[in-house]
């Protein structure tokens, strides 16, 4: 009795040496998480080439690899005797038909009157619409090639190319000032969000994941954002790990394709749980403990020791079970408390 | 035959007188040469015959160790020749297995045995290898330093190179000195730090890497080429040199690309784990230990190595120097210096006596020379058997020194009563005849006093290596002083004695005046005088046995040095922090007294068993302490009082280590408790320790808590390696290389050698990062280790000892104010009666207390025996049974002042003590033979004279000599008994033993002794 008197004196006196910190166990939501490799991909469909329907002599790029560009935007002006020919033709064609039109219109005038036969109406209208068709052939080829006939009042070597659809020049693939052939690629476009990340999970996460839990990258020292897209039903099958597809929300082009990565997978709030600071646990007679400050009164030691489970943790909390919320505990350098508990059971009191 | 013989000695060395005086001036000169060369040390050698095998296990459990490497070395060395004991301790990294021998041994044979046994041990492969520790004394480390920076410029890292690379090397070359200890610091290795993450990028596994680092690190030799007539050597220098080097090594290559270790690795250098720190006034330091060979000269090691330290000065940096911490010769000189101050006073004091008694230069200067003479004689002959001048041995000489001249007065009394009797007869015949008279009784008390002594040589274990150097001593002292007495005494004696006109003096005459009414009162009452004396004597052999025993008294060390253990599995970061507040906070409290404060923690790199939670702290004392031991119980109490999380148990360095030499027990009193589960002998312990808690006299208990090391267990699971498709090896190579940082091969620059280190980034955070790391199968499985293994949090074992095969676990104890013997004998019966101690498991007492009751039972033994021998030569000299007898009476005469001394003056009894008691024996059987031998003599002159008369006058005449002896010893052993120096409290026992022993001897000597001799005799005729 006047041992155990003595020691708890002891144990307190050992305190005013090191200051015992405590804290109230809090309750408070877990952002589980878990550390990923991931791949930098993209999807086969997301990505468009322009190409140039003719021949020619690239003069001028109107973008550069990197831009955005919207549909109809001008991309590249080629030089091309293909279009200067389709174009001195078409006006050549044009002028043709006007003064044909003159023609069959005298001609008609003519035959009103009759003063002319039917017969060479007819042939006058004939050689009209055939000079129309010829004509309206050239303005199609032309509108296809993205030159608008009503415009062309001279003939032209120029061929701009305009950007079929939304998106980004990823890459400019033929030179400035040189020749292509037809069906050449020249700019290679990427749609906007066409960047995956492709990450491998652990299976034991699998009944955890969720479409649109979010997927940080961590790239070159910034975290880009995305949001899981889709889980693939077969598992990787080298590194049995489930795969999941997060589209990327970011500028593409900081991202390289088939890189690896590392990246964090939040699970999104859990439950709440009663925790306590990490610092707290010790690890005592084979279980985790925390230590619980007594009233101090009597001959009682002046700390209970609790046993405790951990449920789950992040950085600097634990969520136990075996604690109650705001509940005292002692929130750091347990190890002294934990020296001081084992002393006292050695013996060495007086 | 022997009168024959000491007559003829006599005579042959009166006839040449010239040589005999040669032969003592060369003795002399060679007993100088032997006093300046014998080699100087505190404390006799003390360590058993110990071979010690150790085996660094880096990073491996306790448990597994003991399993795979300590249990195979142990069943191969047991049964060897000479073994006595085999005693283990297997803690983390370590394996650490202690052999004592018998002592009969040579060291070196025995290191050889080892040797050859350890080669048939099979420890599996990476599990390190076992060594034979150094060939050193327990007392060994003669020598500590720190290197000191004074710059500031370099970090602990590189002094520490400084260490291994600089400082060791030049020390290691003074000759005796077996290793240098590096302690402190930390050492660099070069970090491979591996993302195994990205291991699934580049298609590869971990031991690619650890591959392909081995492979790429290598050197060859490309023979020769002659070219032009000259040879030219071809060499391949493939060694790794820079860190680009290692990050270049290819791991894999495919179709023109390789993969490097750049692209999963960072490369970096960095520290090594460690187990051990060192620091120094509240900053951490290097420092280093230098241990002495065994059979060398401590002191001339020493200094030897402060000769070398100006060349290891210009080795080292500018600016980087080597700072003494501890210097073992301090404490020599200083134990050395008490012990012959003590003589020398001793010396001073004997002939100032003389003097007095002999009020005659003449015969006072034939005495006193004799002193030296022997002691002389006594180095002469520690040099030829190789005994050390330290505390024991020159207490051995200190406590003769007033029983060296014994003989010398007797013959030199003698012959100047014998001149002054007859002064008109030849000077030569007269002392011729004077000192056969007494030549015999002289041999013969000499021969006893040597005989007396021969228990102690015969003590085993830690007291006979103690104590058999101060008996050997005093042996040889007592031999120089026979010879001295018997050759050149009564030379000089013919040469210088002169027959005066008186043989007394206005001192004897006084004294005779007083005594003479005592002894014919005790004449007259004989018998109630002896049966008064019996029972006295009686009783207080009674009162002895209620004294309180202990081993060895403290040797002052007049330092201060503190273990200090905080609870187990307490990690060295934490324990360095707080050995530096330790360290402030004495310096901060104790700023007059401490001037330096050490802190070792852990252990070094070579064959400690220490753990983390344990450090030693040595205080360095400022000069011009007044009360030393004050100031120990005061700070004792003050640094309890502030660490309360720690543990303060106050030691000294020496003491400390004779402490670990009492078989591993550092404690002066301990219970082993045997048996097979740990968990079992904890259980012991507890209950051993909660019934003896309120036991009378325990100071402190200490159970050495074996369990509490908190362990991450990391157990593969077969079906998850299968279903992915790795193996175990894979596995364990990954926790031994990828987590415990073992290094998979060298980066060599010039002749320094560092680790290089396959190590998993990150892997060591907390708890889930060890069940993170990942692992990549041949076939691209990405496993994370909780995947496949087990991992398990467990309390384990932090280190487990054994001996002689089997388990066990210590309970020390610390008992104050009370005797160990009755302590152990209270303690046995309350745990007998209080504690269950299952089947298979059994307790034994350890520690100093055991050494005690080995000496004791030895002694039960041994001093019979040696009664029975001092019985033999009485007889022999006396040629009567009755008045070998009658001399032997004498001794329960001495030891009556011997242990009403003891009990007075509150001592235990100790061994020191009982060495005190055989030297009362000695002098009471010295004082018996010099009374008993004379009054025979006149007996044989004066047959008719009435034996009362007849023995009154003896005792008269021979009041002066036997006073003399007495009054020589007791002022010998004086300087002893006041002695304040290191290593006076082991002597201060024997001191205050022979002092009390002394007096009563002589006073009853005069008085009870006649009376018994008359009791004996007066019948017959």
């Amino acid at each position: 009795m006047i041992r155990t008197l003595l020691l708890t004196t002891l144990i307190i006196l050992g305190l005013h040496a090191v200051e015992i910190p405590t804290a109230k166990a809090t309750k408070r939501a877990f952002f589980k998480n878990v550390e990923l490799n991931a791949q930098i991909i993209q999807l086969p469909n997301a990505k468009q080439s322009i190409m140039s329907q003719v021949s020619g002599h690239i003069e001028k790029y109107f973008v550069k690899a990197g831009q955005k560009v919207k549909r109809g935007q001008k991309v590249v002006l080629i030089e091309s005797i293909t279009i200067s020919k389709m174009t001195s033709n078409y006006i050549s064609q044009k002028k043709q038909l006007i003064a044909q039109e003159k023609n069959y219109k005298a001609t008609l005038a003519l035959y009103k009157k009759g003063m002319t036969s039917l017969q060479a109406l007819n042939r006058e209208s004939i050689t009209k619409d055939g000079l129309l068709a010829k004509l309206n052939a050239l303005k199609s080829q032309l509108s296809t090639l993205g030159i608008k006939t009503s415009q062309l009042e001279r003939a032209s070597a120029n061929f701009i190319l305009y950007a079929h659809s939304d998106g980004i020049v990823s890459q400019i693939l033929q030179p400035a000032h040189s020749s292509i052939s037809q069906n050449t690629q020249i700019i290679s476009l990427v749609k906007d969000k066409a960047y995956y990340l492709k990450s491998f999970l652990p299976l034991e996460y699998a009944s955890k994941i969720k479409i649109g839990q979010k997927i940080v990258m961590h790239e070159n020292g910034k975290n880009i954002i995305s949001h899981v897209t889709e889980i693939l039903p077969n598992v990787d099958a080298t590194t049995q790990r489930i795969v999941l597809l997060s589209s990327i929300d970011e500028k593409v082009q900081n991202l390289y394709i088939n890189a690896y990565t590392s990246a964090t997978l939040y699970f999104g709030a859990s439950k709440s749980f009663v925790c306590v600071k990490k610092s707290a646990l010790s690890f005592f007679d084979n279980e985790w403990v925390v230590f619980v400050p007594t009233d101090g009164q009597g001959d009682e030691n002046p700390y209970e020791i609790r046993v405790v489970e951990p449920v789950i943790a992040d950085e600097s909390f634990v969520g136990v079970k075996g604690i109650e919320e705001g509940e005292e505990y002692v929130s750091g350098k347990s190890y002294y408390v934990k020296s001081m508990l084992l002393k006292s059971s050695m013996g060495d009191g007086d | 035959m022997v009168t024959r013989m000491l007559n003829s000695l006599i005579d042959i060395s009166l006839k040449y007188k010239l040589l005999v005086i040669i032969l003592f001036l060369t003795i002399s000169a060679f007993g100088y040469k032997a006093y300046k060369e014998i080699p100087v040390d505190a404390f006799p050698d003390i360590t058993p015959k110990q071979v010690v095998i150790y085996t660094e296990s880096p990073g491996n459990s306790a448990q597994d160790i003991e399993k795979l490497i300590t249990y195979p070395i142990e069943t191969a060395v047991s049964g060897m020749a000479g073994v006595k004991l085999i005693m283990s301790n297997s803690i983390f990294g370590l394996s650490y297995v202690s052999i004592f021998f018998e002592d009969k041994y040579d060291i070196y044979f025995l290191r050889q045995l080892v040797s050859e046994r350890l080669a048939s041990v099979s420890i599996p492969n990476g599990w390190g290898k076992p060594v034979l520790g150094p060939n050193t004394t327990g007392l060994g480390q003669v020598y500590w330093y720190q290197i000191k920076d004074t710059t500031g410029k370099y970090s602990l890292q590189e002094i520490r190179e400084m260490q291994k690379y600089i400082v060791t090397p030049l020390l290691k070359s003074v000759s005796g000195v077996e290793d240098v200890i590096s302690w402190g610091g930390d050492r660099k290795q070069y970090d491979v730090l591996i993302d195994t993450k990205k291991l699934q990028n580049v298609g590869i596994t971990y031991s690619d890497i650890v591959n392909a680092l081995q492979k790429s690190n290598q050197a060859a030799g490309g023979q020769y080429l002659e070219f032009n007539r000259e040879q030219y050597l071809i060499r391949g220098a493939g060694l790794y040199k820079t860190l680009d080097d290692i990050r270049n090594t290819v791991v894999k290559s495919t179709a023109g690309q390789s993969i490097t270790i750049r692209d999963v690795a960072t490369v970096k250098s960095a520290s090594a784990p460690r187990f051990g720190a060192v620091s120094i006034d509240g900053d951490e330091a290097v420092m280093g230990m230098v241990l002495q060979r065994t059979a060398t000269n401590a002191a001339k090691i020493v200094e030897h190595i402060i000769e070398k330290l100006p060349t290891v000065n210009a080795a080292l940096p500018k600016g980087v120097v080597i700072h003494t911490i501890y210097n073992r010769t301090d404490i020599t000189h200083k134990a050395v210096s008490t012990m012959t101050s003590a003589l020398a006073s001793g010396v001073v004091l004997v002939a100032i006596v003389l003097f007095l008694f002999l009020f005659e230069l003449r015969s006072a200067f034939i005495v006193i020379i004799s002193l030296p003479l022997s002691l002389l004689i006594a180095f002469l002959l520690m040099d030829y058997y190789g005994v050390s001048a330290n505390l024991m041995s020159l207490s051995g000489l200190a406590i003769a020194v007033g029983m060296i001249v014994d003989g010398t007065i007797v013959i030199v009394e003698n012959s100047f009563r014998k001149l002054h009797e007859e002064p008109d007869a030849d000077k030569l015949t007269i002392i011729s005849d004077a000192a056969k008279e007494v030549a015999i009784p002289v041999t013969f008390a000499v021969l006893i006093i040597a005989a007396v002594f021969i228990p102690l040589l015969s003590l085993d274990g830690l007291a006979g290596k103690l104590y058999s150097p101060m008996a050997l001593n005093i042996v040889f002292v007592m031999l120089g002083s026979l010879a001295v007495a018997l050759i050149l005494v009564p030379t000089l004696s013919v040469l210088l004695l002169k027959a005066t006109g008186s043989s007394e003096n206005a001192v004897m005459r006084a004294i005779k005046k007083g005594y003479t009414p005592f002894l014919n009162y005790a004449l007259n009452h004989a018998k109630p005088i002896l049966v008064g004396v019996s029972v006295l004597f009686v009783v207080l052999a009674y009162i002895l046995t209620l004294q309180g025993r202990e081993f060895m008294p403290t040797l002052n060390e007049e330092s201060i040095m503190y273990r200090v253990i905080a609870i187990p599995g307490t990690g060295l970061e934490h324990s360095t922090e707080t050995s530096k507040l330790i360290e402030k906070h004495i310096l901060k409290n104790y700023p007059n007294e401490i001037s330096s404060v050490l802190t070792m923690i852990g252990r070094s790199e070579k064959g400690e068993t220490a753990q983390p939670n344990y450090m030693e702290v040595l205080l360095t004392l400022k000069p011009g302490i007044q009360d030393l031991a004050a100031l120990t119980k005061k700070m004792n109490k003050d640094l309890q009082e502030s660490f309360t999380f720690v543990q303060f148990i106050a030691t000294q360095p020496i003491a400390m280590r004779i402490e670990e030499l009492l078989e591993g027990v550092k404690a002066e009193l301990a219970i082993k408790i045997f048996g097979d589960d740990q968990k079992v002998l904890d259980k012991i312990s507890k209950e051993i320790q909660s019934a003896l808690s309120d036991l009378d006299g325990l100071e402190g208990m200490e159970l050495e808590t074996q369990l509490g090391q908190a362990t991450i267990n990391i157990e593969p699971d077969y079906l998850a390696l299968a279903r992915y498709g790795i193996n175990i090896n894979e596995v364990m190579a990954l926790i031994r290389n990828g987590i415990g940082e073992e290094p998979v091969t060298q980066k060599i620059e010039g002749i320094r050698r560092f680790g290089i280190v396959a190590k998993v980034k990150n892997a060591k955070r907390d708890i889930q990062s060890i069940k993170d790391v990942t692992l990549r199968a041949k076939n691209g499985s990405l496993v994370t280790l909780d995947q496949i293994c087990n991992i398990t949090l467990k309390q384990g074992a932090s280190f487990i000892k054994r001996e002689n095969l089997s388990r066990y676990m210590l309970l020390s104890m610390e008992v104050e104010n009370r005797d160990i013997a009755s302590f152990v004998k209270e303690a046995k019966e309350i745990i007998k009666a209080k504690v269950n101690i299952p089947d298979g498991y059994y307790i034994t007492w350890a520690g100093d207390f055991k050494n005690m009751q080995e000496a004791t039972q030895r002694l039960m033994v041994i001093i019979p025996i040696t009664i029975f021998l001092v019985i033999l030569l009485l007889y022999t000299a006396f040629n009567s049974l009755s008045k070998a007898m009658l001399i032997l009476i004498n001794v329960p005469f001495g030891f009556i002042g011997g242990i009403i001394a003891l009990v007075v003056s509150g001592i235990y009894l100790s061994v020191s003590a009982i060495v005190g008691f055989l030297a009362i024996f000695a002098i009471a059987i010295l004082n018996g033979i010099v009374l008993v031998s004379f009054i025979d003599e006149l007996r044989v002159k004066f047959p008719d004279v009435d034996l009362k008369i007849l023995l009154k006058d003896a005792t008269l005449l021979r009041l002066r000599p036997v006073l003399m002896t007495a009054f020589t010893t007791l002022f010998g052993i004086l300087p002893l008994l006041y002695a304040t120096g290191v290593g006076s409290e082991i002597q201060y026992p024997l001191s205050v033993v022979i002092t009390g022993g002394i007096i009563s001897s002589t006073l009853l000597t005069l008085l009870v002794l006649p009376a018994g001799y008359y009791l004996l005799y007066k019948d017959r005729r």
